[in-house]
């Protein structure tokens, strides 16, 4: 109890050293809540889904390049036209 | 206040510091950052195992070899295709060789061929690794690992795309799988593609 009282004392004495410990405890909330919430690096969960099924949503599209192959099954015969894997074409 | 009172709130509040001080240490090293370039696996040109099949370029200056358990599919006219279907139609492995259409060049190939995906197949693209220089059947060439989300249907892809060049010609080949099976897909389309042979 009087070694309580002493800090107690100690602390109204010298208010600057409560600024320690919450600068401490602030530091590692902020730290804490940067580690969370990053997206993970690899998608995952559409892969065994249909590649020819038509898209759920319409995504916006990127911008486009000169000379764009047309999906939709247009264009050219690639898979790519329909959500299977891209072909190496040169987009010609 | 004695000094013995004040010692020990000074190692008191030492000890929170430091205590403090490896919170936040531990805190930042364990967070996740940006993923570092991969290596690029090592290519070893060889003629493809017996009993796999071939396709050759239209203008007869590739050669795809794939495993039987893949079979020729429809593409370009221009081009070849193999892949394996699961029985709903989606693709499980797929590989594709066609000439050099673009712009696309041996020192650049690995940014032309994120900017085709980006441009024409994906929603978006990353690059894993990347490599130039590599020996390839009858010529050298350069590579790209990516991961793609198609445009239509948002399938996930990963991929390894090269542009090899032969003594009088270049061509691409691409071996695809999607992202949730490219562990188990990876060897098979990396031996594809070492057996890869250009003119």
């Amino acid at each position: 109890m009087t070694i309580l009282a002493a800090r107690v004392k100690e602390f109204q004495r010298h208010p600057r050293l409560l600024a320690l410990p919450a600068a401490a405890g602030l530091a590692i909330a902020l730290a804490a809540c940067g580690s969370s919430g990053s997206p993970s690096a690899k998608p995952t969960g559409a892969a065994h889904s249909h590649p020819h099924s038509a898209p759920a949503h319409a995504a916006k599209p990127p911008a486009q390049t000169a000379n764009p192959i047309p999906q939709g099954n247009g264009g050219d015969h690639d898979a790519d036209n329909n959500g299977g894997p891209s072909d190496g074409d040169g987009n010609i | 206040m004695s000094a013995r009172t004040w010692r020990r709130g000074r190692y008191a509040l030492a000890v929170v510091a430091a205590a403090a001080a490896i919170a936040v240490t531990v805190v930042a090293f364990a967070r996740p950052g940006p993923s570092p370039r991969g290596a690029f696996p090592v290519l070893h040109a060889a003629a493809a195992p017996a009993g796999w099949r071939h396709l050759r370029l239209p203008n007869g200056t590739a050669v795809l070899s794939y495993s039987p358990s893949l079979r020729p599919v429809a593409g370009d006219k221009d081009a070849v295709s193999a892949a394996r279907l699961s029985p709903a139609g989606a693709f499980q492995l797929y590989l594709n060789a066609t000439p050099r259409q673009g712009a696309e060049r041996l020192r650049n190939w690995a940014a032309f061929r994120l900017r085709l995906l980006r441009s024409d197949d994906a929603v978006s693209a990353r690059e894993v690794a990347a490599a130039q220089g590599v020996r390839f059947r009858g010529g050298t060439g350069s590579c790209v690992i990516d991961g793609y989300v198609t445009r239509i249907g948002a399938h996930h892809y990963d991929e390894i795309a090269c542009l090899v060049q032969g003594r009088t010609s270049a061509s691409v080949i691409v071996g695809a799988a999607p992202a949730a099976a490219w562990a188990r897909a990876r060897p098979l389309l990396l031996r594809a593609v070492a057996a890869y042979l250009v003119r």
